[in-house]
């Protein structure tokens, strides 16, 4: 997925909204794929029988997850990853095989070269059977430093 | 008897890398094409920003509490946080030298009460040249017994 917007230093300014990116709907294989590239083999992840044991009605995403896909939205805002200097999430709540996450995200301040940018990712989607969530929520937020070239 | 710190090699493995990439949806030619990676002034194809959660590969979360023993209990336990502080993106085919501690374990009021124990490992990942390339903060949540 590709965002219009590499953006140089000079293009931004505080308070810019940025490009919503969306990705998903999230598949169960997505899942099982994140599992193994990440090492994360926590079955409340992808085992339906051992998450209901654990009080979930299936198996849910591992936050980080949704996390590499933010990372991906943010660099592509800002010219590539290699802008990066700090990237920080909180996991608000929990992501389901069939949600959609809308990133969103604004400049907050800039400080010389350095652009603060704070975002939120929006689970999108009806959710398991059973737990009547609201069909979107914030998921994830957080904040990220980036140096985005001249 | 608990250690103070795990050092470990984190292999960045070119088909780590990509497999990786393609893991968090990465459409970036610098994780797949070494020659577009150098055309944007790359040495080589470089690992996506949250690469190094790879880490679980080489120690697993077992291995982790058995050597740093947070003894956590793992039925209440979020993954409330996590930080990356960036020098630079791994390369592929470096090794990077990761070392592990537990760099806080507090207590908090949890928001239905009780007193939630929230525990931050930080992993600190240098080059061959012993300088720094990231830092990685791990914060897990374990909420109070209902």
């Amino acid at each position: 997925m590709s965002v219009p917007s590499d953006l140089r230093l000079g293009d931004v300014f505080s308070g810019m909204e940025l490009a919503e990116v969306v990705f998903g709907p999230l598949e169960r294989v997505d899942i099982v794929r994140y599992a193994g590239a990440a090492g994360d083999f926590n079955p409340i992840h992808i085992d339906d029988t051992y998450a209901q044991g654990a009080g979930a009605p299936t198996a849910f995403a591992m936050g980080m997850l949704p996390a590499g896909y933010l990372a991906h939205a943010v660099s592509d805002w800002f010219g590539g990853p290699q802008h990066l200097r700090r990237f920080r999430v909180r996991f608000l709540t929990r992501v389901w095989p069939g949600d959609e996450l809308v990133c969103r995200g604004r400049v907050d301040e800039i400080e010389g070269r350095l652009v603060r940018v704070r975002f939120e990712v929006d689970r999108r989607g009806p959710g398991p059977r059973g737990l009547e969530l609201p069909v979107r929520e914030p998921a994830l937020s957080g904040d990220a430093d980036v140096e985005p070239p001249a | 008897m608990a250690e103070a710190v795990i050092v470990f090699e984190l292999p960045v493995e070119r088909g780590k890398v990509r497999e990786f990439a393609l893991a968090v949806a990465e459409d970036n030619p610098i994780h797949y094409d070494a020659d577009e990676a150098r055309r944007r002034g790359l040495p080589d194809i470089v690992a996506p920003p949250t690469f190094t959660v790879t880490q679980m590969w080489q120690v697993p979360r077992e291995e982790r509490e058995r050597r740093l023993g947070a003894n956590l209990a793992y039925e209440r336990v979020l993954h409330g946080e996590q930080e990356f502080f960036y020098q630079r993106l791994p390369v592929a085919g470096e090794v990077l030298t990761g070392r592990m501690r537990i760099a806080s374990d507090v207590s908090k009021r949890g928001r239905r009460g009780g007193s939630m124990r929230v525990v931050t490992y930080e992993s600190v990942f240098t080059d061959a040249s012993g300088e720094e390339v990231v830092r990685a903060l791990y914060t897990l949540m374990e909420l109070p017994t209902s």
